[in-house]
């Protein structure tokens, strides 16, 4: 948890990236893009239904944080949310410039199942817990993975990866540690 | 999987179980992270459906030594992006448009250039009206930058398959340095600029 807790003093926030892109830093630019490019490229598939528009959607959004960076105020809020709602901005308005209607827009569908509030929650949830497995070490996402989403095993994960079993689960408990950090206070 | 197949649980604290259960509860509630594209994998690069090719090597080199002549300092480091057809124009934040007309009737194009990105790439996108489609699988069309009217620089090539074919590409160069753009019809193995076809 210390260990945690460490590394995560070291990284340097969004929104102080977001400063930095706007006085136009382009390392900063590219940090962000590399903490958020696949919650952006997530939260378009979910929402135009379609890997050819949420590719487009996503470099529209990193375009418009480049322009937009400016706008940030660090008094607000954390860079996060803000980013989230550049990015949901420029999905939505990308599929309405284009007359199309959002497979997953919670505005335009409030009385599809589930509701507006819990399409709003999934889509956050999902933008806040793949933009912190960004932040896992390469070994610790592995593990996740597999154990999550793979449909092996532990004891599969364990010889998929060449590894004990006893690893396997000190990777994923360390994982979550390190991810119940990095979303604390975010996800209540 | 369940959470204590998973993580276990009978060392920790009734605190720390409920702090790794919600995280568990997010990761199945999120699903898993799409994989990006590799036209994602750094900002401003080709989008999906755009095929990501190489030169071939000599012809890669015949480029570069043109660009040298010409006095381009840039880098070609960036790949040359050969895009295949797209039915339809997609929306591009463009920042400069210009035309593009064939030598017949109804051949023309319109290339749009977006804000130059982070590192220095100027975003483009060209949609061709009219142009023949090749017939041969190893023919190409490619835009230039011209100087004295000439191609010297080489923007990237692509294939017609459809009367209207978008584009997009990305170059990193000085525009400044040059005084148009065209495009030319390729045939297989040719290092240097075949017929014009477009010109601004």
């Amino acid at each position: 948890m210390a260990v945690a807790l460490r590394t995560i003093a070291r990284v340097e926030s969004d929104g102080d990236l977001i400063v930095r892109a706007a006085a136009g830093d382009g390392s900063a630019f590219e940090d962000l893009y590399r903490r958020y490019s696949r919650a952006v490229f997530g939260l378009a598939l979910r929402r135009l239904g379609d890997r050819g528009k949420a590719e487009e959607a996503v470099q529209e959004t990193f375009a418009s944080v480049w322009r937009s960076a400016g706008s940030y105020k660090p008094e607000r809020g954390p860079g996060g949310p803000w980013l989230y709602a550049v990015a949901r901005h420029a999905i939505v308005d990308r599929a309405r410039r284009r007359g199309e209607q959002p497979v997953d827009s919670y505005e335009e569908q409030a009385d599809a199942e589930p509701g507006p509030a819990d399409r709003a929650e999934s889509g956050w949830v999902a933008w806040r817990v793949h933009r912190a497995l960004e932040e896992l070490p390469a070994r610790e996402r592995e593990v996740v993975s597999l154990a999550y989403w793979s449909g092996l095993s532990q004891s599969e994960v364990a010889e998929f990866l060449g590894i004990p079993l006893g690893t396997v689960k000190t990777r994923t408990r360390a994982a979550l540690q390190r991810l119940a950090d990095l979303l604390e206070g975010e996800l209540e | 999987m369940t959470f204590e197949d998973l993580v276990g649980g009978d060392d920790l604290t009734p605190e720390e179980e409920a702090r790794l259960r919600r995280v568990h509860d997010l990761l199945v509630q999120a699903g898993p992270p799409p994989e990006l594209p590799l036209g994602l994998e750094r900002p401003g690069a080709a989008p999906e459906g755009a095929e990501v090719l190489q030169f071939p090597l000599r012809r890669r080199w015949a480029v570069t030594a043109l660009a040298a002549a010409a006095g381009v300092a840039a880098a070609f480091g960036i790949g040359f992006l050969v895009g295949h057809a797209k039915t339809k124009p997609e929306t591009f934040a463009a920042q400069r448009v210009v035309p593009m007309h064939g030598s017949k009737a109804g051949q023309l194009a319109v290339l749009r250039i977006a804000a130059r990105d982070a590192v220095g790439n100027w975003p483009m996108q060209i949609e061709v009206r009219g142009l023949p489609q090749q017939k041969a699988r190893n023919a190409d069309y490619e835009l230039w930058l011209t100087k004295n009217g000439r191609p010297v620089v080489s923007c990237g090539s692509f294939r017609v398959h459809a009367d209207v074919t978008s584009v997009r590409l990305s170059v990193p160069y000085h525009f400044s340095e040059y005084d148009g753009w065209v495009v030319t019809a390729q045939s297989h193995g040719e290092s240097t600029p075949g017929p014009v076809v477009l010109t601004t």
